[in-house]
């Protein structure tokens, strides 16, 4: 069993030292961070022309991205909950990251709202004229408790560790960092009172985040599947975007592990094991979302009605390639790769992850801008540019701007807490962890 | 050495090449689409319309802030006015003294608007001849079948005389536009008419407005007759009181109870989580205590 002090030592440089490529790094993140907010300043000052969004498509790039993040948030929360609530062995190295993926996805996704709203003077309506009857409403509801619910589920996971950094007199951090510690852990001791509150505070919270997170990726579904919409108006359009979205979440946790255990050399906390149980969650969901993807798509097809048959006519050929890559390629290969235990080294593992995400997103953009390229009623002088989609330099530069963020926030996160729980950690029987 | 003196060559013309199309990009004006109007409301008001737009992307966008300058007479033309185009591009001239228009030997008014171009648009100008007509509506209803009747007659050599064969259009405003209920095409003594449709609905009152026009006539220009009369169905938007459903401004009832026990559940949930951080703080302030007691 690893001491606290021996995990310390391995987990607090992170927060104890900033070296030049963290700098750089953070850099190029706010650089491209930076042109993001020039394209939303030319944006705002010329208006929503700037953009590929017509009368037709006025779902872009920018809904895509929310569905994206949203996604990501709660596959996070699905699996940080789950881990945490069956006490899986394994989960103690991953379950922060999963924790983070859900709280920064959730701060990011929602800013695509606000670029996509042409009046965004109007947004305070929401809330001063909310009618629960439109499920935007639903949505606005369900994103705003979701995000309370993430903070405090985080929070409550931080605390002990919080309070270990504040009392580690080795810890080589500035002042304000100590009092952050000081402050954040409420002067939490873990006397068994204490240990036993937390405990069942974390247990209570972890069913919700679970229960929420599911309610609030459905009620995102519905504003689909309730739509009379070809390709959207589907009853099983919740479950799907669930299992879609753990699918992508999975997929950036394994993403994440790689990325923190290269830089800060977490080899012996993140093992191969981790990644091959997570493939294996990763494999599992990817079964689960093809055949969400092929049921929706068959019965959607044999059923030929008209606007149902041309958008599938549409999907297999004006976005052959995409629709290939997001529901065969993005779905089968990683299943393969990860299947036979051959393949399944780290660095495959994590390849199979990217494809996955990436993939995901592609699917995210399939289902949102064919269906608005094939309206209900024909349009009389037809212009191209009116009916079909393409993306501006200003929304890629949105999109590129908040990933920045993302990488940012993560980068600033684990300034301040440990991207591996200790507290978590020190009852971790290390020799288990390193089979 | 020579792949490389041709490598420099490409380089050079290409470079070139880059310029001579930034030079013409940056030397090009804007062509712009000047469109000029004559219209005739239902007080005989005239008014002469300017249109300045440009193509972009295969859009029509308007040239706004632009000077106008209207004019009319046979030979000699006279300066009526100069207008800045609005925001939407157009100048509009009212023509209050018609009396002092000069018409041309075949009884036409010429009319004109002229835009003379800056640095970067071009110049520009339409004209028209118009001759003076007059529109007037009638409506009966005989045996609860009510007709729209029209006539249209023109100023020729100083008599009216009345304009055969051309079509006089129908409508009625509905919430987003106009909706065609029909055309009158005008026999020999100018006449036309329509049978009113007995299926449309008014105000609560029954009030509806009809509206003939004679549009874009290459003699006539823009002429509009309106008459509001109880023709329509009277419409009743009253919604029952209390009644609750997907449209109207009460929820039905089992979507407040599901979001409020949802809600309530989930919130109280919180709370709890909440109550547990204050206990966490009293009971770690409670044993700092005791152990500074110590």
């Amino acid at each position: 069993m690893p001491t606290e002090k021996q995990l310390l030592q391995d987990l607090t440089p992170e927060i104890e030292k900033t070296g030049i490529r963290w700098y750089i790094t953070f850099s190029v993140f706010f650089l491209v961070f930076c042109v993001g907010i020039y394209a939303l300043i030319q944006q705002i000052d010329k208006g929503h022309i700037v953009t590929g969004m017509r009368d037709n498509v006025v779902w872009g790039l920018y809904i895509v991205n929310f569905i994206f993040f949203m996604g990501l948030s709660y596959a996070g929360a699905l699996i940080s909950g789950v881990l945490h609530l069956f006490h899986t062995g394994w989960r103690k190295p991953v379950i922060r990251l999963a924790e983070l993926i859900t709280v920064i996805s959730l701060v990011i996704g929602p800013f695509f709202i606000f670029f996509c709203i042409g009046r965004l003077d109007r947004l305070p309506f929401l809330v001063m004229y909310p009618r629960i009857q439109s499920p935007i409403t639903w949505d606005v509801i369900a994103i705003s408790t979701d995000l309370v619910g993430c903070f405090m589920f985080l929070y409550l996971s931080l605390i002990e560790d919080f309070a270990i950094l504040r009392d580690y007199n080795d810890l080589d951090v500035s002042p304000w960092k100590k009092k952050v510690y000081k402050v954040l852990s409420l002067g939490y001791t873990g006397t068994e009172k204490e240990k036993k509150i937390l405990k069942n505070a974390r247990n209570v919270m972890a069913a919700m985040i679970i229960a929420i997170a599911i309610i609030v990726y459905s009620v995102l579904a519905w504003i689909f599947g309730v739509t009379l919409q070809p390709g959207w108006h589907s009853t099983i359009f919740g479950p799907y975007f669930v299992i879609a979205a753990v699918f992508s979440g999975t997929g950036l946790l394994i993403i994440l592990m790689w990325i923190y255990r290269k830089i800060y050399h977490l080899e012996e906390y993140i093992t191969k094991r981790h990644f091959v149980n997570v493939g294996v969650l990763l494999t599992v969901i990817a079964a689960f979302y093809g055949y969400f993807t092929f049921s929706d798509y068959l019965t959607k097809w044999y059923g030929s009605i008209k606007m149902d048959s041309m958008l599938i006519d549409k999907l297999f050929h004006d976005y052959y390639a995409l629709f290939i890559f997001a529901n065969y390629v993005g779905i089968l290969l990683p299943c393969i790769i990860i299947a036979f235990p051959k393949f399944r080294t780290i660095r495959n593992i994590t390849i199979a992850a990217v494809i996955a995400v990436t993939a995901l997103w592609v699917n995210r953009y399939i289902i949102v801008i064919p269906t608005l390229e094939t309206p209900f009623l024909p349009i009389q002088d037809t212009r191209p540019d009116w009916i079909q989609y393409s993306p501006t330099w200003i929304e890629w530069s949105l999109t590129l701007a908040g990933i920045s963020v993302y990488g940012m926030l993560f980068m600033l996160v684990s300034k301040i807490a440990p991207i591996i729980s200790i507290s978590e950690m020190k009852e971790e029987d290390k020799t288990e962890i390193m089979k | 050495m020579k792949r490389k003196l041709s490598l420099t060559l490409l380089l050079l013309s290409l470079f070139s090449l880059n310029s001579i199309v930034s030079y013409s990009q940056e030397k090009s004006k804007i062509s712009p689409y000047i469109q000029l109007q004559y219209f005739k409301d239902n007080d005989e008001n005239s008014y002469l319309k300017t249109t300045l737009t440009y193509s972009k992307n295969r859009m029509e966008l308007p040239l706004p802030g632009m000077k106008i300058i209207f004019y009319s007479g046979p030979e000699k033309k006279t300066r009526l006015a100069e207008i800045v185009t609005d925001d939407k591009g157009v100048a509009i001239y009212n023509l209050t003294h018609k009396s002092d228009l000069l018409a041309n030997k075949n009884g036409l008014w010429p009319f004109g608007s002229v835009f003379n171009g800056n640095d970067t648009i071009e110049s520009g100008a339409s004209e028209l001849l118009i001759r003076y007509a007059t529109l007037n509506m009638t409506l009966t209803e005989v045996d609860s079948i009510k007709t729209i009747g029209v006539k249209v007659k023109k100023m020729e050599k100083g008599k009216e005389i009345p304009v055969s064969g051309d079509k006089v259009t129908l409508y009625v405003p509905r919430m987003f536009s106009l909706l065609p209920i029909g055309e009158a095409t005008l026999d020999e003594s100018g006449s036309g008419s329509v049978e009113f449709p007995s299926s449309l609905p008014g105000d609560k009152e029954g009030n509806i407005t009809i509206i003939a026009r004679i549009e874009d006539h290459a003699e006539f220009g823009n002429i509009e007759k309106k008459a509001t009369l109880k023709w329509g169905l009277p419409s009743t938007y009253t919604v029952p009181a209390g009644h609750r459903a997907l449209w109207t401004k009460t929820a039905p009832k089992w979507m407040i109870y599901t979001l409020s026990i949802l809600l309530s559940g989930v919130w109280g949930h919180y709370l709890f989580a909440l109550i547990s951080l204050i206990r966490i703080r009293i009971a770690a302030k409670k044993k700092a205590k005791e152990e500074y007691r110590v």
